[in-house]
This record gives C-alpha cells, structure tokens and sequence, in this order.
C-alpha cells in the first residue's frame, strides 16, 4: 500500500515537473529575469497582492461578527439553510456567480440607480464583490465552528468572575479564534491570489491583472515562455511560502461537518441582538440576490421554445468529467494520505510537514502554468484533439487532491490516534485494514467525493487549455454565453448549473453530528 | 479578426463549430484548415465557403478553429513540422513575419484577381482575400459631433472600450494607430485614454456586445460594421467616425504549409478564396471589404466612411510589437 502511495505522490509530483520541464524545455531558456525591470510586472505583482488582501480581510473581517451572532443566538431563524447555503457559495462554479453580478451589476445592471455614477464593476470593484461572495461564507461557517468549540464551563466561569465584555473576548473567544483566523486569512488569501476565471471575466485590462491571468496571456497570446515563467516561479514562491507558514501555523478542518452543539452560552444585549439580526438579514441579501437575479434574468427568454436540450449535452459532459475527475481524487487523496500517516506515527514532523505539503502542491502550483506546459509538452505527441479530454480529467484530478486530503486528514488522523496501535499490534493486513477504516470513513469519503466533484464541475481555466470544440461544458457554455453579453441565456444555464450543484450537495452532504458514525466502530 | 461574428443572433452553440463532416468518399483525407473561431460560427463565412469549395473540388473541408489569428501562428509555433493544417486562413497582415519565420509556409503559386490598389501586394506566400479600417463606431442618435481625430477622442473625457492589443488584432491595430499618431509620446497618450477607458477586452466580441448594451460612447471596431447594423438589422444610427489622421488597416491573408500532404487541393483552396464567389460572400458574413476589384457589394458599402491608410509594414510590426506592447501594459496598467 505504502509503495503505491509513494508512486502516486511521485506521479503528482511528475505531472508538475512535466509541466515545467514542458515550459522550460520549449523555449530552450529559463525565465526571463528582464521582466523584474519591467513597471508592469511589478503592477501586476502589486495588484495581485493587493486585491487577495483585501478579498481575504474583507471575507474574514465580514464574515467574524456574522458568526458570532450565529453562535450567540441560535434561536436565528433559518440557520441551517444558511449554512448550507455558505457552503454552496463556496462551492458554486464562479461562472454562476459572475453571471448573477453582472446581471445586478454590469453596465445595465439592476442596481445601477442605487450605485454611484462612477460605478464600474469591471476592474478591482468587481474582482472583491466576487471573491468577498465566495469566501465569506467559507470564513462564516470556519469561525462559527470555531466558536462551537468553546466548552460551556469557560462562559460559566466567566459569569462567576463577572468578566467584561473584553475580557470575556480577550480570555476566552481569542484564544479559540486565533489559530483559525491566521490559517483562515492565509487560505482566502491564497484562493484569491490564484483566481482565474473572476480577474478574466470582470479584470478590465492591464489596470487589473493578477499573476494567474498574465501567465494566460503571456503565454497565449505573446507566446512568451521565458516572460510566463517569471510570473509563474513568482506566483509559486509567494503562494507556496505562505501556504508553508500556513501549515506550521494553522489548523482546522476546512468544510468539516457541524459539530454538535456545546448548550450553554451567555445571551447577549437587546442592542447587540438587534445588530447581529440585521447584519444576519444583509448576508442572506447579499447572497440570495445574484441568485434571485439569475431567475428573474432566465425567466426572460422564451421559456416555451428555448432550447433546453442544448444545455443537456454541456451538462452531461460537466458531471461526467466532475465524476470521473473526483473518483480518482478520492482515491489520490487516500493514498497520498498513508506516507503521511506513516510519518506521523513515527513522529517524524518535519517529514510530514514535507510530504503534506507536496501531497496539496497542486493548490499553489498555477493550474494555468500546468496546464499550458503539458499542452506545450503534449502537443506534438499527442493528438490534443482526440485526446484533450483526458487530459482536462487528469488535470481536474490534481486540482481537486488537496481539497480531497485535507477533508480526510483529520478524521483519519483521529482514527489513527484511537486504533492505529491496536491495528498495528494485530498486524492486520492493509485490506484488511482498509476494511476497518472504511465504516469510520465513510461520511467524510462522500463529503470529499461531492466536494472533488462540485469543483471540477466548475473547471473553467484547464478546459480553456484543453477542451474540445464540440464537446463543451455547461461553464464554458455560459462563458461564451456571457462573452457575448446573451445575458438571458447566460442565467439560464447559470440557473440549470446551480441547481444541479446545490442537489448534488443535498445529496451528499448530509449535517450530522460525527458521533454516530464513530460509535459503529 | 473579429468581425460579425455571427451577429447578434449568433449562439454560443455555433462557437462549437457549424462544421459539417460530410464525409465524401472520394478523398480520403479532409483538407485541414486553421482559422479562428467565428469564422466558422453558422452565421459567419464558414459553412457557406465550404458548401461552395466542396461542390467544385469534390473533397472534404475540415476547419480546425482555435482563438483567434494570434492563436493560430502560436498552435503552428507549438506543433511545427507535426502540424494538422494544410492551408491557415485568417492571419492578418501584421502577423505575416513573424509566421514566415516558422518556416512552414509554401509559395502559394495563385494566380491572383485584380486587387484594390491600396494594398500593393507583393508577397509570394501569404495571399490575401478580406480587408478593413479599424475604427471608433459611435450612436448617432446619442452622440451628434463625435471627435474628428485621433488626438481629439484621447483628449475628450468619453468613455471608451477597446480590445487587448496582446490577444485581438483589433487591439493590435489600435496599438500601431496610436504608434503612427504620437510616435514617441505614445505612453503619455496611453496614460490619458486609460482615464476614460471603461474596460479593456480580450476579444472584438466582448467589447461590441458591451458598447451595443449601452457600455461606453466608442467601441473599436472596423469602418465596415455599419454596414451590418444597415444589412442585417435596418439601423442606420451606428456610425465610424473618420479621424483626420488616417486609419490602419487590416489585411486578412490565408497560405499553404509546406507541410501539408495534399498541395494541390490546399493550392486550389487558396486560388478559390480570391475567387469571384468567394469574393462576394465574405463581405456580408465576415463583414469586412473584398479585396479583388469590381466585386458586386450591398448598396451601404458605397455609402461607409472613406479613409485614408496610414500604419506599418508588417516587417517594422515584427521587429516592434513586442515593445509597443510593453509600453502599452505598462502605460495603461497605471
């Protein structure tokens, strides 16, 4: 078992090389180091970090006081369909998302009469709008947990010591809050930095480019290697520097089930109530109304004679490569996951900080930068035409594996601290095993699967490179929908893609305490 | 290389190719041709070029579409000798060098019609079959007095979109425009546009849709796109405005690989582009001008703006693009 997982991570690792090596090997030379003299790079990079910044302390900053009246009154109406819908907002394809702004937003938006004059949505306005719509919820429902963890005699004895306000905040929620707020922070930061497909739709030129996107266009449209790969070594060092802080740093399962309940906390005032009711009811606003607007947009066509079964064929191609792609990234997952363990057990930190990191590297290696480097590689080879598709498959697979593994690395690392001595001791064999470890698993494999599942159904950038003329998938359908400024059809296929994202998390993720699944052990 | 695509009614759907394979059984290789992606598009010159070449050459046409004419010379740069295409259509003139340097391309050995005297076509490889001015189209019913020269749109505070010069040859053109007006102030030019430029596009087609749903005062297109609005749609209110300066002007061109396993046929294709009928179906579904004289053309085609060229040699757009374009990021970026 160890051997095959080694091989995996090997493979993961080769595909990354490949794709450099494909980069590196076309142009005969490596980056180009004028580039850094360059204004523009330095634009590019300043913008980059600018707007991750300030779309990761916004989402943080906004999503805190939304969880902590979540937390200090549960009696809110609506919470789990709130919460469910956070996590769909985290999972939804951005090009479902884009629509919805742009139809409220755009040039001929909804809410133009209520927006200042000088409102434009395309450029770093439209940028935080739909980073801010997609990692708030993650940051509400992360820290909300958080604030769950809090053991009741810590608010009980609090009372009895008549602590204020502040000291309540500074002695018992900070010191919960803090390691998730670092690991929070770092995490948005680096989903923002390495956008794509919301800097393309709603960037606006040069003024607003972000490394990811200059990469894309270095090397498709100047066809400048050397220039493509300054950009991606400099994208790599920033986010992979971070995400090893991160990982020394944080903790904390990302989309994890709720936990249940602690029962007791302190009722707050009937101002602060009044506050956390009305910020509650603008985040429902905020994230139903580029929803509502899709529906009220599609409803627009001519629902008798629009052309449904032209969405069928995108739509069946989007679930069949999200299937196949969060198959076989369930199974990476898994299998990258027992070097881990391994070293873990035998207590070897720094070994497993190494292998975890290279088992999630595809999260800060640039998905464009892979990509257009196995194209660059494979194109001679292979006839790209005929076999594209396996490569957007492939390539998904990768994209997915670190969302997969940080899914199943706390349960099965929770499950190693309580049985993997005994299992040891019995010297069972790894089928075995395996056998054992599956009940313990199962929810927590779903909950990777759907998720693997509803992110490669997203997929834009990879099929950008790779994807076939007449086989497209429902978000590069609305993306041509959208190019076009079709807007009615554009919801249209928006509406059809969200549905089918929020009934597969219906399907999938189901809310239950993890209790029950670790007493049939 | 944008053009109507399609226009208006044009679905997404049809981006996924309007080819039909029909497979005849006299040759057993289809002949291969790259071009960009609306030129195939069900409304665009695509299918009824092909219908036409196919009922003369008894052979199957096969269109490979990528992006755009940029894409095209990058997938030939990537792939070299182990390319598909026997024939590329739909390169501009701009781009003809730096495709040359690939090496790949054949003489073309066509006979070619009269051309329009503007164009002074001396080349052995590339052949050309479309051409256009670019040009800011504005509303008339919104705009009475638009700017009358270049330097006069820079100056003014309307709103502009235009298309990256980096990905769509209209961008380009606007590039080499602002080069051939402000030759070394050209940066500070760029700075004053960015003030008044509402966003930049990747492609023609994004930048028109926006400016017909209201988006700017100009869009950058060609002088020819009333003609469209007049042809297809009745509407007489969108109009080029003619800049005191000059135009640039973009020259569609169309060649054979040297690569390619079916010369003749690749040859004949090439011949039929110039043709008289191939002539007179690219102006009213690629929307730009025919190049061979005394081809018979809708009536508003008399009636669009008249312009006097001005712009590069394809060698000087060789050797300078990639500074021009260094320039226009950083300049624009702030």
């Amino acid at each position: 078992m160890l051997v095959i997982a080694l091989l995996v991570l090997t493979g993961n690792i080769a595909v990354s090389v490949l794709a450099f090596q494909g980069l590196i090997g076309f142009s005969g030379q490596g980056a180009d180091l004028s580039i850094f003299s360059d204004s523009y790079f330095w634009g590019v990079l300043s913008f980059s970090i600018k707007q991750a910044v300030l779309s990761s302390v916004l989402s943080v900053v906004l999503a805190w006081p939304v969880a902590r009246g979540l937390y200090f009154l549960p009696v809110l109406r609506g919470q789990q369909s709130f919460l469910q819908l956070c996590l769909l907002a985290f999972v939804m394809p951005t090009l479902v998302l884009i629509t919805g702004l742009v139809v409220l937003f755009g040039r001929s938006g909804w809410l133009l009469p209520v927006l200042p004059d000088d409102w434009n949505l395309y450029g770093l306005h439209g940028i935080l709008l739909a980073h801010i719509y997609l990692n708030m919820p993650f940051a509400i429902r992360m820290l909300r947990q958080q604030y769950n963890n809090i053991p009741d005699p810590a608010w009980r004895l609090a009372l009895q010591l008549k602590l204020t306000g502040w000291q309540r905040f500074l002695h018992i929620e900070w010191p919960v809050l803090r390691p998730v707020l670092i690991m929070l922070l770092g995490f948005v930061f680096i989903l923002c930095f390495n956008s794509f497909a919301v800097v393309l739709a709603l960037g606006g030129g040069p003024q607003a480019t972000t490394l990811e996107v200059a990469i894309y266009q270095a090397l498709k449209y100047d066809f400048n290697i050397p220039e493509a790969l300054s950009f991606a070594w400099t994208q790599l060092g920033i986010a992979g520097l971070l995400f090893l802080v991160l990982y020394r740093n944080g903790s904390g399962g990302w989309l994890s089930v709720d936990l249940p309940q602690s029962q007791w906390r302190p009722s707050p005032g009937k101002w602060t109530k009044g506050v956390y009711m009305c910020l509650y009811l603008l985040v429902w606003l905020f994230m139903l109304l580029p929803l509502v607007s899709l529906v009220f947009q599609a409803a627009r066509n001519d629902l008798m004679s629009f052309d449904y079964l032209a969405l069928l064929q995108p739509l069946m191609m989007s679930v069949g490569l999200g299937v196949i792609a969060a198959c076989m990234a369930v199974v990476i997952g898994y299998l990258l996951l027992l070097p881990i363990r391994e070293a873990r057990y035998r207590g070897m930190r720094r070994r497993q900080w190494l292998m975890e990191w290279l088992a999630t590297h595809t999260l800060i290696a640039p998905a464009m930068v892979t990509s257009v480097g196995l194209y660059v590689l494979l194109l001679p080879e292979v006839d790209l035409d005929e076999y594209g598709l396996l490569l957007v498959a492939l390539l998904n697979t990768l994209a997915v594996v670190p969302f997969v593994v940080q899914q199943l690395r706390p349960r099965l690392l929770q499950y190693d601290m309580q049985y993997d001595q005994l299992v040891r001791n019995l010297k069972f064999s790894p089928l075995l095993r395996l056998r054992i470890e599956i009940p313990y698993l199962r929810q927590v494999l779903i909950n990777a699967f759907a998720l693997g599942l509803l992110l490669a159904i997203g997929d834009v950038a990879i099929f950008a490179i790779f994807g076939h003329q007449d086989l497209i998938t429902l978000p590069w359908l609305i993306y041509s929908y959208a190019g076009t400024y079709r807007m009615s059809e554009a919801a249209m296929a928006s509406l059809v893609l969200l549905l089918v994202c929020a009934g597969l998390m219906k399907l999938f993720v189901v809310q239950k305490p993890l209790q029950k699944a670790t007493d049939k052990i | 290389m944008a053009k109507f695509k399609s226009a208006l009614m044009a679905s997404a759907v049809s981006l996924s190719l309007g080819v039909t394979y029909s497979a005849t059984a006299a040759q057993a290789e289809p002949l291969n041709v790259y071009t960009y992606d609306s030129f195939v598009s069900e409304w665009g010159p695509g299918p009824k070029l092909e219908a036409a070449f196919e009922a003369q050459c008894n052979c199957d046409v096969n269109f490979i579409a990528v992006d755009d004419g940029v894409s095209i010379l990058n997938r030939l740069r990537v792939e070299g000798k182990k390319n598909k295409a026997d024939v590329i259509v739909g390169l501009d003139d701009a781009l003809i060098e730096e495709t040359r340097a690939t090496g790949l391309i054949a003489d073309h050995k066509v006979k070619l019609p009269a051309l329009r005297t503007e164009l002074n076509w001396q080349d052995k490889q590339f052949v050309p079959f479309d051409m256009g001015y670019f040009a800011f189209i504005y509303d008339s019913s919104k705009i009475a007095e638009p700017a009358k020269s270049l330097r006069e749109l820079i100056d003014s505070d309307a709103s502009v979109i235009y298309q990256d010069p980096r990905t769509s040859t209209p961008g380009q053109g606007l590039m080499m425009w602002v080069e051939s007006v402000y030759g070394d102030d050209s940066e500070a030019a760029w700075k004053q546009l960015s003030e008044h430029t509402v966003t930049v596009t990747k492609g023609w087609w994004e930048a028109y849709s926006m400016f017909l749903e209201g988006g700017a005062d100009y869009v950058l297109s060609y002088t020819t796109s009333p003609a469209y609005h007049v042809v297809v749609e009745e509407k007489t209110n969108y109009k080029a405005a003619p800049f005191s300066e000059g135009h640039v002007a973009q020259v569609e061109v169309a060649a054979v690989l040297n690569t390619s396993k079916q010369p003749e046929l690749a040859q004949q294709f090439v011949q039929f582009m110039v043709s008289p009928e191939a002539q007179q179906i690219l102006p009213v579904t690629n929307w730009m001008l025919p190049v061979a004289q005394g081809t018979e053309l809708p009536e508003i085609f008399s009636r669009l703006a008249d312009v006097d060229r001005i712009g590069f040699s394809s060698e000087e757009v060789a050797e300078k693009r990639k500074s021009w374009i260094r320039e226009w990021r950083s300049a624009a970026a702030k």
